[in-house]
């Protein structure tokens, strides 16, 4: 497979923020496949869902080969189930890490969460209790991940609708504990601190002061819905304005990060979701050309 | 309660079909908005809707001949008793064929056109070939005694022939399916390949000594031992009958490998030609 230059440079880079355009992106979805493999993509870089390309062929492989050949492709799971107490898939890690090493993933990625109950597979993001039992059995469980794919995992917080009463830790407090005790990275996603925060009361801004900045790698954004009484993390629909100016303050926290949007239901055209990635550049453009205008900022 | 308790409890209460328990106001945080027991039942909603919807993707047609209603309410009673056992969502639908021909109130076509659909996925999502192999390289002294390969994406299949005309047909509506067929077509039972070439999924009827050939070539049987079959005692005819045979599985690009007979590089004349 012909690749693009190293994906690895490109977002450590970034992620330095040494005054590079922000490097946006978007998950590839089936009905954008046809398009794709004519004309390829205009984004910096593509996301792709772990499970769908795992010992796979086919067109879906044809996609991402013709993206490789031009862009770096990071890899987001969410089978892992690194917080459940089923043990790890031993040959889904196997899988993952080899399709990580063919096509140089820019970064591997999955969810804070349990997905497996029983030898069963939920298909779902559901959330953890947060205590100090369950933070060491994650921690050891994301460096088993990390030494099987030879790489850092960045973990994902995801939006939830139900806290659990046995939790001594708020929820940031864990994802920061996790990803430091574990040497893992953290993949933000803005829209689910939102979402979370709305559905249990706490501030959104909180929570990105206790996320450790070294640690952020990317940004996830997505659209909710009300789902009435609760929002509900569908990525149904665009960005909201109030996740945008969140990823804002996101961006002033942690800097000039990758960032992904992920649209999974009434997937509009391929047009529309580059027109989206590219707001998410003019967004990040505009805030860090209106802080040089700015007094800098107070190490 | 520890970790595995907490999350053996929300398992529980997130893919039950019946309602939440009485103590969940003591696990989980509930608020003006939301009890508790509201709060797991987005889970709840979402992991039922979550998988059946995986199952209506894969089985389009099959959901289409049952009508809405029923398939919806034979895959929540599938989904009880066959969870996900894979990462990827949609192997869920693994056993839903065998599972549709264990119930009495579904007909066998519709078994057999859930059989279809799940092998149609199979040839979707297997692994592509390491390489295809080309007529032009076989050895013709050696190729009698050689094994074929096949891709990994192709499978055969017994399939009613009422659930081809389902599948090709998308619109007959399930209340036909009460309906014996007095064709005699519709109530044959075929073989049918399904594979994928390059990109397209595709699926056909074998005549019977085809099957049967692939049968043997795929257990490791020699070519000349499969092509014994189509002896008839009509030599010339019989030949070109089997050369008929392998050359259409050349051209569906069925062929892997084969072991013991290719040249050792493409012959130059021949590949430019």
């Amino acid at each position: 497979m012909h690749r693009a230059s190293d994906p690895q440079q490109a977002l450590s880079a970034c992620a330095n923020g040494d005054g590079e355009p922000i490097r946006v992106g978007f998950g590839l979805r089936a009905p954008h496949y046809d398009e794709i493999l004519k004309r390829g993509i205009a984004a910096d870089f593509a996301e792709i869902t772990s499970e769908n390309f795992l010992g796979r062929g086919g067109r879906a492989y044809g996609v991402l080969e013709r993206v490789r050949s031009e862009k770096p492709v990071a890899l987001h799971g969410v089978s892992l189930s690194i917080g459940g107490v089923d043990p790890l898939n031993e040959s889904y890690l196997s899988e993952l890490a080899a399709l990580a090493d063919r096509i140089e993933a820019m970064s591997v990625s999955d969810h804070l969460c349990f997905g497996t109950f029983g030898g069963h597979y939920a298909h779902d993001l559901w959330p953890l209790p947060y205590t100090e039992e369950a933070l060491q059995h994650i921690v050891q469980r994301v460096k088993h991940v990390q030494h099987r794919l030879g790489r850092q995992l960045l973990l994902e917080n995801v939006s939830s609708y139900v806290e659990y009463r046995a939790s001594t830790l708020s929820e940031w407090e864990f994802l920061a504990q996790v990803a430091t005790q574990a040497d893992a990275g953290i993949l933000l996603d803005v829209n689910n601190v939102f979402v979370s925060a709305a559905n249990h009361g706490f501030s959104a801004l909180e929570y990105l002061a206790g996320i450790p900045r070294e640690r952020v790698r990317q940004i996830h954004l997505a659209g909710h819905s009300d789902g009435g009484g609760f929002l509900l993390d569908d990525h149904g629909s665009p960005v909201s304005d109030a996740v945008w100016r969140l990823y804002e303050r996101a961006l002033a926290r942690f800097g000039n990060l990758p960032t992904i949007i992920e649209w999974d239901e009434r997937v509009p055209t391929l047009v529309e979701l580059e027109t989206e990635a590219t707001r998410a550049r003019s967004v990040s453009n505009a805030w860090f050309s209106s802080s040089r205008e700015r007094a800098p900022e107070q190490p | 309660m520890t970790l595995a308790d907490l999350q053996r409890y929300f398992a529980t209460v997130a893919t039950s079909t019946s309602g939440p328990p009485a103590d969940i106001d003591a696990i989980f945080v509930s608020s003006a908005r939301l009890s508790a027991s509201e709060r797991l039942g987005i889970y709840n909603r979402g992991y039922h809707h979550r998988l059946l919807d995986a199952l209506a993707s894969v089985f389009t047609h099959t959901k289409f001949a049952l009508g809405e209603a029923d398939f919806e309410r034979i895959g929540l009673v599938y989904l009880a008793s066959h969870p996900s056992e894979h990462p990827a969502v949609e192997r869920v639908g693994r056993l839903f064929p065998e599972y549709l021909r264990t119930l009495d109130a579904v007909p066998n076509e519709l078994a057999d056109l859930a059989t279809l659909e799940w092998a149609r996925l199979h040839a979707l999502v297997a692994a592509n070939p390491s390489a295809l192999e080309s007529a032009h390289r076989i050895d013709p002294e050696r190729f009698p005694y050689s094994r074929l390969r096949f891709v990994s994406s192709l499978s055969i299949h017994q399939v009613g022939g009422r659930a081809l005309s389902l599948f090709s047909q998308k619109a007959t509506p399930s209340e036909q399916l009460s309906t014996p067929s007095s064709s005699t077509a519709d109530r044959a039972v075929r073989a049918v390949a399904v594979w994928r070439k390059r990109y397209r999924v595709q699926h056909a009827v074998l005549e019977e000594l085809e099957a049967e050939a692939w049968q043997l070539a795929a257990s490791g049987a020699s070519v000349s031992h499969f092509c014994e079959l189509f002896d008839s005692g009509a030599p010339t005819a019989d030949a070109q009958h089997a050369f008929r045979v392998v050359a259409t599985w050349f051209e569906r690009e069925w062929i892997e490998a084969i072991d013991g007979s290719t040249l050792s590089s493409p012959d130059p004349a021949e590949t430019s030609a």
